[in-house]
């Protein structure tokens, strides 16, 4: 008689369970946890505005627009110290213990390599990773989970690439680079730009971990190229400036764009003077620094959002808009992922992107995603320093 | 005897908690204590060789790379299964200790102090360099996985045999000559005791004991990078050595769980505006440590208040 009752409630729970309406994990009626990874402490800590940026503005949707499809987004974004070994815990602390229906935003190269295997067996998205590495858009098929959002190292290389060559005097270049993949691949797609119009004359690398890049740049100079590809993080970046200029090296300097918000070429202008005016870079979020967007609604938006949010914040950091840019475009895939929202309905809708009004992002700059073309942004526009701030060059370019 | 009854007593009580913690915590908690587990075992490793024979290193961290690295390798590139890494991560990184003994272990205090940090700084710069065999800043990734309890046991297990070494070690021969060595070289080298093997070789141990760390460290983070081992994971392994001191095994276990909750919670319980945790988790640890020197130097004087000597020191 026991074991008939057992098989009887055996059969009752799994009744129970098939009636019912499976939720992916993180997902309540009235919730959808997500988590990421952002240095909080250790050297890369300056990258944490990636993460609160984000936080910011899923609380201002949860509060103004009641999230979406009435679940509020639980933002959980954790520090991993930029150690890859610690963004391996602090994931597998996102999906065990906290749940979380995708990881979101997640920051660093090697930091999302680490965990990329590890969510993809478990079918959990990785969405929106904050890298340029190229693989996050390129290796889908073996990694379907997997998808990126800023435009690629690659992608910019090329783009500053395209835009030398055209230039009247044939450049040629100097370039001073990140020794790890993030460099390598913004040389591989100057390389590309460039395509046999203009000569590399001289390239250094730099280990990440360095004190300075003085003698790097030293010799950059030697090789009297008229221009300098400055592929480096803002510390370096800075000091590339005021080296060349110690030097009395006055070259074209062409900036990339991890280095180059305006909070950092004010620094640059500070030490340099005038070597800094008519330096390129491209620019795809709208700089709350830059006069254009003074008056500009959105960037208005973005500041009283930091403000209430994040009140410890500093609002002239441009990561923060970049943070604000990349969870509005997650609420709209989100919004597009079913209701209630599954994992593969995720995936789905971010392999389906077609938004030409994200408002964080440069004006005309879309974000288009097919499930064979994975880089969302892939155009931007090459700016130009000139009096103190930013000015386009141009139309927008895109770099396929 | 005596210590040994209390030795029996650690360990029993270490497999009770080795068996019931697993029933009692959420799952994830155990790779938590495998992070605890690995932090262990290095400053055991740290703490026989300060405690036993008076020398300091700052750059252990730098074993743990070249243990950890020796485990990645073998996996990634020879395709081993990575439990048969682990010795042979003890093994290169204890020879590597053995090498880096010899000429270093010449220099006393501080001196030594300064060329163990040299180490520390310079490893991880130079395993980015050798790209082909290292995958530079990528690094090495696993594509195996395992269960949390499997990466549980087997640091545990690990810290098990290791602790049980240890004492081995230090109640043999070898273990006397170095207490010899500690309290004077003078008289230790006037009754024949040659004074650089014993140094080295104590040397070479506690590196072994990181490269297992080390091994540890890739395995449960499934892969090596150059950032896993960082200046900072050589200081934190000193914070061992000052608890240990004061309480030997359950010292250590205490500053290995400090060092690895300071780090996850610094940006919870302060504040996780930048810089914030960083300065949390170095204060959290000094304070301890402070503490941990404190109670010992208390201890010292209450014994020697009774004894009117200094005590031998016994692990516990």
């Amino acid at each position: 008689l026991r074991s008939i009752a057992i098989v009887l409630g055996a059969l009752a729970l799994a009744s129970g369970a098939a009636g019912a309406t499976r939720l992916d994990p993180g997902v309540t009626s009235t919730s959808v946890t997500i988590g990421g990874t952002v240095p909080l402490s250790g050297v890369a800590a300056a990258y944490a505005s990636v993460g609160r940026g984000a936080d910011a503005y899923f609380k201002y949707w949860n509060d103004t627009r009641g999230g979406v499809n009435k679940r509020k987004i639980e933002y959980v974004y954790l520090d991993d110290q930029y150690d890859p070994s610690k963004t391996v815990d602090q994931t597998r602390r996102l999906i065990q213990e906290e749940h979380a229906f995708a990881i979101f935003n997640s920051l660093g190269t090697e930091q999302n390599l680490a965990v990329r295997a590890l969510l993809n067996g478990a079918k959990v998205p990785q969405v929106f990773v904050a890298s340029g590495g190229l693989t996050f858009g390129r290796d889908y098929k073996q990694y379907p989970y997997t998808i990126g959002f800023l435009p690629s190292y690659v992608a910019e290389g090329t783009i500053y690439g395209k835009f030398l060559r055209l230039q009247k005097k044939k450049p040629t270049i100097a370039v001073l680079y990140q020794d790890d993949d993030y460099g390598k691949e913004m040389l591989r797609g100057l390389e590309k730009g460039l395509a046999g119009k203009g000569r590399i004359v001289a390239r250094q690398s730099y280990d990440p971990t360095a004190a300075d890049v003085n003698s790097q740049v030293a010799a950059l100079k030697s090789s009297k190229a008229n221009t300098f590809l400055i592929a480096a993080t803002p510390k370096y970046a800075i000091q590339a400036y005021i080296q060349a200029n110690k030097l009395g090296w006055k070259p074209q300097i062409v900036v990339n764009q991890v280095a180059s918000a305006s909070n950092v070429m004010k620094i640059v202008q500070s030490s340099v003077g005038k070597l800094a005016e008519g330096s390129i870079s491209i620019g795809f979020v709208k700089d709350p620094t830059d006069p254009r967007f003074a008056k500009d609604k959105v960037v208005k938006l973005y500041r009283s959002i930091l403000k209430k949010y994040q009140p410890n914040a500093d609002p002239n950091d441009v990561y923060h808009v970049y943070a604000m840019a990349v969870a509005h475009e997650f609420i709209n895939a989100l919004a597009h992922a079913g209701n209630p929202p599954t994992r593969a309905g995720l995936m789905r809708a971010v392999t389906h992107m077609n938004d030409k009004k994200n408002p964080f992002l440069y004006p005309g700059v879309v974000v288009h995603t097919t499930p064979t073309s994975r880089f969302p942004i892939t155009q931007a526009a090459v700016i130009r320093w000139k009096g103190g701030h930013w000015n386009a060059v141009g139309n927008l370019v895109s770099a396929r | 005897m005596r210590a040994w009854v209390s030795r029996g007593v650690v360990l029993a009580a270490g497999i009770v908690a080795f068996f019931v913690l697993p029933h009692v915590v959420a799952d994830f908690r155990l790779i938590e204590f495998a992070r605890v587990g690995q932090y262990f075992i290095a400053m055991l490793g740290l703490y026989v060789l300060t405690e036993y024979t008076g020398q300091v290193s700052i750059g252990h961290g730098a074993f743990m790379a070249i243990g950890g690295y020796t485990s990645g390798i073998l996996v990634f590139h020879r395709h081993w299964s990575e439990l048969a890494t682990i010795p042979a991560a003890a093994l290169v990184a204890g020879v590597a200790g053995l090498l880096f003994g010899l000429p270093a272990l010449r220099l006393r205090g501080p001196y030594l102090a300064l060329a163990t940090f040299a180490m520390a700084v310079s490893v991880p710069a130079i395993i980015k360099k050798w790209e082909s065999l290292t995958g530079g800043s990528t690094g090495l990734l696993f594509a195996t996985f395992h269960s949390n309890r499997w990466y549980y046991n087997l640091t545990w297990i690990c810290a098990g045999i290791l602790v049980v070494v240890a004492w081995i070690v230090l109640a043999s021969p070898v273990g006397r000559t170095w207490r010899a060595l500690r309290d004077s070289e003078i008289a230790a080298s006037s009754f024949g005791v040659r004074v650089p093997l014993y140094k080295t070789l104590a040397f070479g141990l506690s590196a072994a004991y990181a490269g297992v760390a080390g091994a540890i460290l890739v395995i449960v983070s499934l892969g090596a990078n150059p950032n896993s081992f960082p200046v900072q994971l050589s200081i934190y392994l000193l914070v061992g050595v000052a608890f240990g001191s004061f309480a030997s095994i359950p010292g250590i276990l205490l500053a290995a769980i400090l060092v690895q909750y300071s780090q996850v919670y610094a940006p919870k319980w302060f504040s996780d505006n930048p810089g914030i945790p960083t300065l949390a988790i170095g204060f959290a640890l000094i304070l301890g440590a402070f503490l941990a020197a404190g109670a010992t130097a208390l201890t010292n004087r209450w014994h020697s208040g009774l004894k009117r000597q200094r005590p031998a020191k016994e692990t516990s």
